[in-house]
């Protein structure tokens, strides 16, 4: 078996080493990105099988927990893990040739580093190595969205960095004062403590937490980054930010909430947030002429609703969360590298001049429609299975308060399937405008093509035999409740 | 009197964390926001301090063996700090190279007229 | 109104943090107080004051922490930093392209052999703040930083005259590596990363603490290129 912190040790490695490799050649570095996540994915899927008999916990520096800081790959780290890792590698490839502007050899470092982050965020076991590793997600996103110093890069770049930073200050507070309570920073140290102390210094410390990651994970109040930054960055930064980033920041709400304090008196509250963010989301969706607008307020939809899964507090509800994560994470990306082309193509991000691209662009405009379509939650794509799971879980509850909120989520969806179907249509069923220039550059490369159309047919292979994911997903749910088992694992006996 | 002169450190640097929010939500001028964030972040870093601090204590570094280690303050707070305090370094210089852009491409550091994305 | 309502926010965090202090003791001094502190299970914090020098044979016990049983976060640390060397260098990409070549106005002969005469000497201090952080206050963070001011200095004072970006690369791709090799070798050795697996000597030499000066010394050496880099990039003269 391999360590699980070579998953973070190697793509550091390539990372750091790009810049040597740019000074011997200008081609090199792109293809580094993809060799780092080809052996994330190799070594995280060839992981799963260990950590589903039991979560693998491994120390650094030789100390046992809690006097070291160490990674727990129990079966949710590994399965997102392997998820970012999927998803990296095929936006990789679709970056070889997509990226042609500003400093090309930094981006390829920072879109490594980007991922690390996130697969460090799933893995480790100790809060503030947490911290850092969702700083080190965070702060190479600041810089991706704005990277190639366009006017809207900057501009959302600075509004996602602001709002970014005082999170990861209340992130901070929230720290020290776990740490002044407990005197430990081992999640599961903290987690066989917690009922020893009065609650309300628990209930403030969670509420920084909480507020903190909020930011990243764009909950309600927090979220008027998300929109500016998605769709201002490069489409290909825009499919990770969507598909991975913000689900690391609800991952992390997810197990301080779940495993570190089992705060169950909160999730009601969550719930609601989610619904809210859900119905906020789509609705400013709907009214959006410009497709990356669109696909950014669509996620923080997505988002709400796996918020609203990840409160229920039963098994298959989180399954059902943990499958949206998934389904989500491949559809979005899906979305955005297919617009990216389209939007080459047509030189502009107006749904209208999108118009006829059908016939233009039939094999973006297919996956397109497919990732759409999963979207909506339609047969037989994995959206479907992902949400029906969690509609048979909130039914599973028999709560009237879960079941009157998700009847008000529904109307969410069914906006949803509004505007991707007036989208969609336009493709097929629509004229193209008359004085679209046909752009020489949108010619699609072999690159591109490749990473949309294997997305696509995962979408759909997964959505024909969800058995494929669903045998993780059951170990996952119990992963992030079973908190006995967890502070087992970590500690020994 | 008791209650302040043993919660005094940690009045002293919750007011600067909450000032350093105050300026971010309140000032329009970009760098006036930066400086905010900043502000925050040391009173954040004096808090982490705080945590580990004991009256009287010396720090944690022995400079021969008969040194008892029971008068010294806890090492980890300083060791998050360090760490924190090179997150906000980093942060930092992001944050004027954006402002650098910010005023190149507009004109101006005041985030009332920068305005070219709306929901 | 906005004032008000911010004003209102702060008041209600203000009220939450003040009860939350409040109740159980809390921190260190707290701990202290309650005559608790001995307790390696009240806090582990304790357990490195008072088992570290011997554990790692290093004198400056935030230097372990640091180092050794916290290193996971200081590679973070570095990778944070390496961020955003790189990321400013990206946004400030274009505006060195577009910006035309000025005229630096030559510094005062005094200024300028002045800043010659000080520059290897902050490299000197630099150095050794970074190659004896297992022993005294400071390490590769600080000295990477005395050493970045070094050639603030030199941007100042001798202008035209600055870091090559090529050296620059080579510099923090290496240092970089050279840590994680270090790191992995523990793990090649003993299957645990970042493990302390030389010899770790006697306490207060300056061979002492195995891989604690070893990683304080690449990471001086990357600090010191990536703010060097960040001063560089910043200064914005076009080259």
């Amino acid at each position: 078996m391999v360590s699980p912190i070579l998953l973070i040790a190697v793509p550091l490695g390539l990372a750091f080493a790009i810049p040597v490799l740019g000074l011997a050649s200008k081609r090199v570095p792109r293809y580094v990105p993809v060799i780092a996540m080809l052996f994330n994915l190799v070594v995280s899927v060839s992981l799963l099988p260990h950590a589903l008999k039991a979560p693998i916990v491994v120390r650094t520096a030789g100390w046992a927990p809690p006097y070291s800081i160490h990674l727990v790959a129990g079966p949710l780290g590994v399965l997102l893990s392997s998820l970012i890792a999927l998803i990296g590698l095929l936006v990789a490839v679709y970056g070889i040739d997509y990226i042609r502007e500003g400093a090309k050899v930094k981006y390829q470092i920072l879109y490594i580093l980007m991922l690390v982050g996130a697969t460090g965020v799933v893995l480790t076991g100790d809060i503030f190595n947490l911290f850092v590793f969702f700083e080190v997600l965070c702060i190479s996103s600041y810089a991706l969205v704005a990277y190639r110093g366009d006017s809207t890069g900057v501009e959302a770049g600075a509004k996602y960095l602001i709002q970014g930073a005082i999170g990861s200050g209340l992130v901070l507070i929230g720290i020290g004062l776990v740490y002044g309570t407990f005197g430990t920073l081992t999640m599961a140290d903290i987690a066989a403590n917690v009922s020893s102390v009065g609650s309300f210094r628990l209930f403030v410390s969670l509420a920084f937490l909480i507020t903190g990651f909020g930011v990243e994970a764009a909950i309600f109040p927090l979220n008027g980054w998300l929109p500016d930054a998605h769709s201002s960055a490069p489409s290909s930064i825009s499919a990770i930010l969507s598909g991975i980033a913000i689900k690391a920041g609800l991952y992390a709400i997810a197990r301080v909430v779940y495993t570190v304090y089992g705060a169950s008196s909160i999730l009601p509250f969550l719930a609601v947030l989610g619904i809210v963010t859900l119905l906020i989301g789509e609705m400013c969706a709907f009214g959006q002429e410009d497709i990356k607008r669109l696909l950014a307020f669509s996620s923080i939809g997505q988002m709400g609703l796996i918020l609203f899964a990840l409160a229920l507090a039963s098994a298959t509800g989180i399954s059902g969360a943990v499958f949206l994560i998934v389904s989500h994470g491949l559809a979005k990306a899906l979305l955005f590298l297919a617009s990216g082309y389209m939007i080459y193509r047509t030189g502009s991000r107006d749904i209208s001049s999108l118009n006829g691209i059908g016939k233009r662009m039939p094999i973006m405009s297919l996956c397109f429609t497919v990732g759409a379509f999963s979207l909506i939650g339609l047969p037989p794509f994995v959206g479907f299975a992902s949400k029906f799971t969690i509609v048979r879980a909130v039914l599973g509850t028999g709560s009237t308060f879960f079941i009157t909120l998700l009847a008000i989520g529904l109307i969410g969806t069914v906006i949803e399937g509004a505007y991707f179907l007036r989208i969609v249509q336009g493709f097929y069923f629509k004229p193209a405008p008359e004085d679209s220039p046909e752009q020489t550059e949108g010619k699609v490369p072999f690159s591109a093509l490749v990473p949309v159309g294997l997305l696509a047919v995962l979408i759909l292979t997964i959505g024909l035999f969800p058995g494929i994911v669903g045998r993780v997903l059951g170990p996952a749910a119990d992963d992030l409740l079973d908190r006995t088992a967890y502070v087992q694992h970590v500690m020994g006996d | 009197m008791s209650f302040l002169s043993s919660y005094i450190h940690y009045i002293g640097c919750f007011s600067l964390i909450l000032i350093g929010l105050y300026v971010v939500l309140v000032k329009p001028n970009l760098i006036k926001v930066i400086i905010g964030i900043n502000l925050m972040g040391t009173g954040v870093n004096l808090f982490l301090v705080t945590v580990g601090y004991i009256h009287a204590g010396t720090a944690p570094i022995f400079s021969e063996a008969a040194q008892q280690p029971e008068g010294m303050v806890d090492p980890v707070p300083q060791a998050l700090v360090l760490t924190a305090i090179v997150i906000g370094v980093a942060v930092l210089a992001l944050a004027l190279s954006l402002a650098i852009r910010v005023y190149d491409h507009y004109g101006t550091l005041d985030l009332r007229k920068i305005k070219a994305l709306r929901w | 109104m906005r004032r008000l309502i911010s004003l209102l926010l702060l008041l209600i965090v203000a009220l939450g943090i003040f009860l939350c202090f409040s109740g159980a003791s809390f921190g260190a001094e707290g701990a202290s107080r309650a005559g608790k502190l001995t307790e390696d299970k009240v806090n582990f914090g304790r357990r490195y004051a008072s088992r570290g020098l011997e554990e790692n044979k290093a004198g400056n016990i935030v230097a372990s922490v640091v180092v050794n049983y916290r290193g996971f976060d200081t590679l973070g640390e570095v990778t944070v930093l390496f961020i955003a060397a790189v990321g400013l260098a990206a946004i400030l990409h274009a505006r060195r392209e577009e910006a035309t070549p000025s005229k630096a106005e030559p510094a005062s002969l005094i200024v300028f052999t002045g800043c010659r005469f000080l520059f290897p000497l902050i490299l000197l201090l630099g150095a050794y703040i970074f190659i004896h952080g297992h022993l005294t206050p400071g390490g590769g963070f600080q000295g990477g930083a005395v050493v970045a001011s070094g050639f603030l200095l030199i941007y100042l004072g001798c202008r035209g005259r600055g870091l090559r970006s090529a050296g620059v690369a080579v510099a923090e791709s290496l240092s970089g590596l050279a840590f994680l090799a270090v790191a992995l070798v523990g793990l090649a050795v003993g299957g645990s990363f970042l493990l302390n697996f030389l010899p770790k000597g006697s306490a207060f030499a300056l061979f002492s603490g195995g891989v604690i000066p070893l990683i304080y010394v690449a990471i001086g050496f990357k600090v010191g290129s990536e703010l060097g880099g960040i001063i560089d990039n910043l200064s914005g003269e076009a080259r």
